[in-house]
């Protein structure tokens, strides 16, 4: 889309904002017979139209570019041309090398203009009327706020804008549904709303790809080492120094003068890096004195307050006299200075000619394609960051224990949690979100251990929102939390779900919803860590990042946290509680091993070893249903033939992600209609069979690793009736996986039975 | 031992080359021959219509539609590169809600197979016609008919692609019908011009019954009478005056899909009396990338 982009000058600085309705913002300025509520006071001493219609991309990189001058006062139109021209001069260069329009003709056709609106210095307000006759459309429609009850009654569609927008991150298609759904009312004039909320503050207005200079926090999750962080840190510094400007340095700035002594001794942790731990720290000091600088989109100095005017004054003086610094950008920092999609952190690789916008080449994400395209001038709605809570409700352990029925080892994890997320955060948070890990065995009934959580989150009146990776669990997960919650109905969200626009307290989420949020919730749990989406794909890690608040809790459950994360929890610097039993009391079942040829050479030959053949004849015999993992589809049909002639007369299938009647199958498998599954990892997780037996063919394979071959023999035995079922892993090579998943069984084992908890 | 194998595999990865990502199905596989970009499972999966059995609308299944009308249609015929089957659905989808131009291409070179089709078979019509018309005539030795020997292959004049609403471009940022328009003008040489446009915003059709579809499609598109528009016309039709000599202008509509035919029909009305107010007689052909 296009935007209207101007220049305002306000208590004496300088600064660039776009528009979706030109109106709103004139009278925002403009400050006088308003007075009225949500119309601020700010009275802006000039204003100066850049640009009618601009692609948003170029206006929010304006905006984002824009470095005061002391002499723009005295600019004239030529001037600020000449200053747009430059700062867009790479975009035009590029829109031209596409085939787009030419500079001169950027400049000329009336879309760069620099026309002055409003100048209030010659004592009364000189108001041009650029109204009319402006490239064949009205800039100021004489009826104001056409379509509007007037100032109140917009005011007052801002406010629910605003409300039903907390902690959301949209597109333009997303916003227009969710109005449409929530606010019918609004629906199709909800630009002017979005506008003064912005105004306002309450809701940041961005391009959907852009140059992310603002993002908190980096590798939440953990496995991003730590060098790839700092040079994250490095270059979104260097990038707040080219985008922020005034901000960047006014931190720096402030924290130089207060703790020189401190900065001394940490810079020679390493030129650039302390450098770096001295901004970030500046952020936190700033940060309490006024919540708005720290990249809330707000310049403290448009607030309603008294406080932040000041401040601001304070950053731009100090953006007056500072040396400007350029950090090197190399190698992977030079290639994430490029421009990012904000709502998934990939970098744009799709660039096409948009009738939206008008570009030759307007540059799209395709990683994120299958949420609705993201693009340079895309609209994406952000609310500004929720005034966070600490989740420390009265209640206290042992209490909540009984209340949820936890078994001893569930009722001291939950402890440790609500420890963790009662402790205060200054002591103990240089950045972003704090995490913590619930490492509990397969079976041991981690979803019981979150009630006390959400709970104590809930109490406090904060949001949670437990993200699972897959829709099945969501399902099967909504109605356990609705009944543990009656009060809050969980919004549940999936591909194609029914409350997509609802907010509630709770919100259970496949992973992918999570792109749609930002900064939304003080607890976030994230289930199954260390399953398919997460693992090594960026886009949901990043994701998960933008999800919290920064100052709320991570809560990661898994059975097999990723190394990266167990070496941190071992180390102690990742907080933690181990759940090393599962909830019936009873140890895990520990694999045996079995020697068989590779699978593959079994069906060519036509027969199974006679070691595997009795040991699923024991199972058969004690009635267990037998989930039989192959690493290979290809291999189920063939391995089904054999199987079903050496037991004729068992019920058995064969399923895979290529079957479209899996849940059927897995519903009969669980109702004992089928006593023998032949399946692949699709069925490691999730899935609980009362009486079952596990075996593992071709455990050696390079596609089984140490969490797959846990999770697999975490199938077994999970009821209270049949406690400990077999495992057995089968394969023609004692690897090295498979020792690693025996001892970590055998270690939780010990740990469990060290404790007393068998 | 197993660590051996392990280095090997990764040691053959190093060297073997990588095979590209399908851009139908995203996997890695190895690459068809046919349509770049497209790994060679999803190209024999692709449901080609080679025969079509309808002579009319180009179905590749029996056609009642246009048994059914006995009303004269103002397109000669329309001809489709796919039968609309919920892979392709699937595949149409990504590219025209979810915004994946880079489908654009290969869609437009799939485009290009009907276009084959159509030319072959307007070729061979041809012939057939010179024929009947030569064997009435007395045979004469001295003078051989050239173009009966080298019957030149029949070519469209123009391309014109359906145009969508304004709203709707700014909301996807493209047209499909001009980008697939665009590959075809490109291979063949022949002029894209969009003569067309779309006077009034009409829902999502693939929403409506096809009663309502033809209720819906009337007076809903509009000879573009913009003068530079009209001044390139007239300056194409100047150039191929020689070919007008004997037979009307041959301008060929595109679109992405064909399902009632009721666009089609609206467009090749609009564009008819376009053509007519120009004082040129069309013959209106309609290509589609798929035919439900």
């Amino acid at each position: 889309m296009r935007v209207a982009v101007y220049a305002v000058e306000c208590y004496g600085s300088w600064e660039i904002r776009v528009s979706l309705n030109l109106t709103v913002d004139r009278l925002w300025w403009k400050g006088e017979g308003m007075g009225g509520e949500g119309w601020g006071g700010g009275q802006a001493d000039r204003l100066v139209l850049l640009s009618q219609s601009l692609p948003l991309g170029w206006g929010v990189k304006l905006r984002e570019g824009f470095r005061a001058s002391p002499a723009m006062t005295l600019w004239k139109k030529e001037d600020w041309k000449r200053y747009v021209a430059n700062c867009l001069k790479a975009e035009i260069r590029q829109e031209q090398e596409e085939g787009g329009l030419r500079e001169e003709e950027w400049l000329t056709a009336r879309i760069i203009s620099g026309e002055s609106m409003l100048d209030r210095t010659g004592g009364g307000a000189k108001e041009v009327a650029i109204s009319g006759n402006y490239g064949g459309q009205p800039v100021f429609p004489k009826e104001s706020l056409l379509g509007w009850g007037g100032s109140a009654a917009l005011a007052a569609a801002a406010n629910q804008l605003a409300a039903v927008l907390a902690g959301r991150s949209l597109l333009q298609g997303e916003a227009e549904a969710l109005v449409a759904e929530r606010l019918p009312d609004l629906a199709g004039n909800w630009s002017a709303a979005v506008q003064l909320a912005h105004l306002q503050g309450r809701i940041r207005i961005e391009a959907a790809v852009a140059y992310n200079n603002r993002e908190h926090g980096g590798g939440v999750l953990g496995w991003v080492s730590k060098v790839k962080q700092s040079v994250k840190e490095t270059e979104r510094i260097g990038s707040r120094e080219q985008g922020g400007g005034v901000l960047g340095w006014g931190r720096k700035m402030k924290q130089s003068g207060k703790e020189t002594g401190q900065i001394g001794s940490r810079e020679q942790g390493g030129g650039v890096l302390g450098w770096v731990s001295q901004a970030k720290q500046s952020v936190h000091v700033l940060g309490r004195v006024s919540e708005a600088v720290a990249g809330r989109g707000v310049r403290p100095r448009l607030t309603v307050g008294r406080f932040p005017v000041v401040t601001g004054r304070l950053l731009h003086a100090a953006a007056l006299r500072l040396p400007q610094l350029h950090l090197p950008r190399r190698g992977a920092a030079a290639r994430r200075g490029a421009s990012r999609c904000l709502r998934c952190g990939s970098v744009p690789t799709g660039r096409t000619a948009c009738a939206a916008c008008g570009l030759a080449g307007c540059a799209y994400c395709e990683a994120c394609l299958a949420l609705g395209r993201s693009r340079a001038c895309a609209l994406l709605l952000r609310s500004a960051p929720l005034p966070a809570v600490r989740c420390t409700a009265g209640v206290s352990p042992t209490v909540a224990a009984r209340r949820w029925g936890l078994s001893a080892a569930q009722a001291a994890a939950a402890a440790a949690a609500l420890g963790f997320l009662a402790e205060p955060r200054e002591r103990s948070a240089p950045r972003g979100p704090e995490r913590f890990l619930l490492w509990a065995v397969t079976g041991a009934g981690k979803t019981e251990i979150t009630f006390p959580l959400l709970e104590a989150a809930l109490a406090a009146g904060g949001r949670a929102l437990i993200a699972t990776p897959r829709r099945d669990v969501v399902l099967e997960l909504a109605p356990r939390l609705a009944k543990a919650f009656p009060a809050d109905t969980p919004a549940v969200l999936y591909g194609g779900s029914e409350d997509r626009w609802n907010a509630s307290s709770i919100t259970l989420a496949t992973t992918h919803q999570l792109l749609r949020f930002n900064q939304a919730f003080d607890l976030v749990i994230i289930d199954e860590l260390d399953a398919f989406p997460y693992h090594n794909d960026p886009m949901l890690a990043y994701a998960a990042e933008q999800i919290c608040k920064p100052s709320g809790s991570f809560i990661f459950l898994s059975a097999t946290p990723p190394a990266e994360l167990q070496r941190l929890a071992r180390s102690g610097k990742l907080p933690h509680a181990r759940v090393p039993v599962r909830f019936h009391g009873h140890p895990l079942p520990v694999p045996v091993h079995l020697h068989m040829p590779p699978l593959h050479r079994c069906l060519k030959q036509g027969r199974l070893p006679g070691s595997l053949i009795r040991t699923l004849q024991k199972s058969l015999a004690r009635k267990a249903q037998i989930f039989l993992f192959v690493s290979r589809i290809a291999h189920i049909a063939g391995l089904l033939q054999l199987l079903n002639r050496i037991f004729p007369g068992v019920p058995m299938e064969g399923t895979s992600s290529k079957d479209p009647d899996r849940a059927e199958k897995v519903l009969e498998f669980r109702n004992c209609a089928i006593s023998l599954l032949v399946t692949t990892t699709i069925l490691e997780r999730g899935v609980t069979v009362p009486r079952s037996d596990v075996f593992i063919l071709d455990a050696d394979s390079s596609l089984f690793d140490e969490a797959a071959l846990v999770q697999m023999a975490g199938r077994a035995g999970r009821s209270k009736d049949d406690p400990d079922g077999h495992v057995v892993f089968a394969s023609a090579e004692w690897s090295k996986s498979q020792r690693r998943a025996i001892s970590q069984i055998r270690s939780m084992n010990a740990i469990a039975h060290r404790q007393g908890y068998l | 031992m197993n660590s051996i194998m392990s280095w090997i595999k990764k040691a053959r990865l190093l060297i073997a080359p990588s095979l590209p990502q399908c851009l139908f199905c995203g996997k890695r596989g190895r690459p068809s021959s046919g349509l770049p970009g497209i790994c060679v499972s999803c190209h024999t999966g692709i449901p080609w219509i080679r025969c079509p059995r309808c002579q009319t609308c180009g179905r590749h299944v029996g056609c009642p539609d246009c048994s059914r009308s006995r009303e004269p249609v103002p397109i000669r015929c329309n001809r489709s590169a796919v039968a609309y089957t919920s892979e392709m659905r699937e595949l149409l989808g990504q590219y025209k809600y979810r915004g994946n131009e880079r489908l654009a291409p290969i869609l437009g070179l799939m485009l290009d197979k009907a276009y084959t089709i159509l030319q072959q078979e307007q070729s061979e019509q041809q012939i057939a016609t010179l024929q009947s018309n030569s064997s009435r005539r007395p045979f004469s030795a001295a003078k051989p008919n050239y173009s009966l020997i080298h019957p030149a292959l029949w070519q469209a004049d123009l391309l014109v692609p359906v145009p969508v609403s304004s709203a709707r471009l700014a909301e996807r940022g493209f047209n499909q019908a001009e980008q697939l328009a665009d590959v075809l003008s490109l291979r063949r040489g022949i002029p894209q011009l969009p003569l067309l446009i779309r006077t009034r915003h009409t829902g999502k059709q693939s929403f409506k019954s096809r009663s309502e579809r033809l209720a819906d499609m009337k007076q809903v598109f509009a000879g573009n009478t913009e003068q530079k528009l009209l001044q390139r016309l007239g300056g194409h039709l100047e150039s191929i005056a020689a070919r007008l000599q004997n037979r009307p202008l041959q301008i060929i509509i595109i679109d992405d899909i064909y399902t009632t035919g009721s666009t089609m029909r609206a467009c090749a009305e609009a564009l008819h009396r376009l053509i007519g107010d120009l004082g040129y007689a069309a013959e209106i052909y309609s290509l589609t990338w798929a035919r439900s």
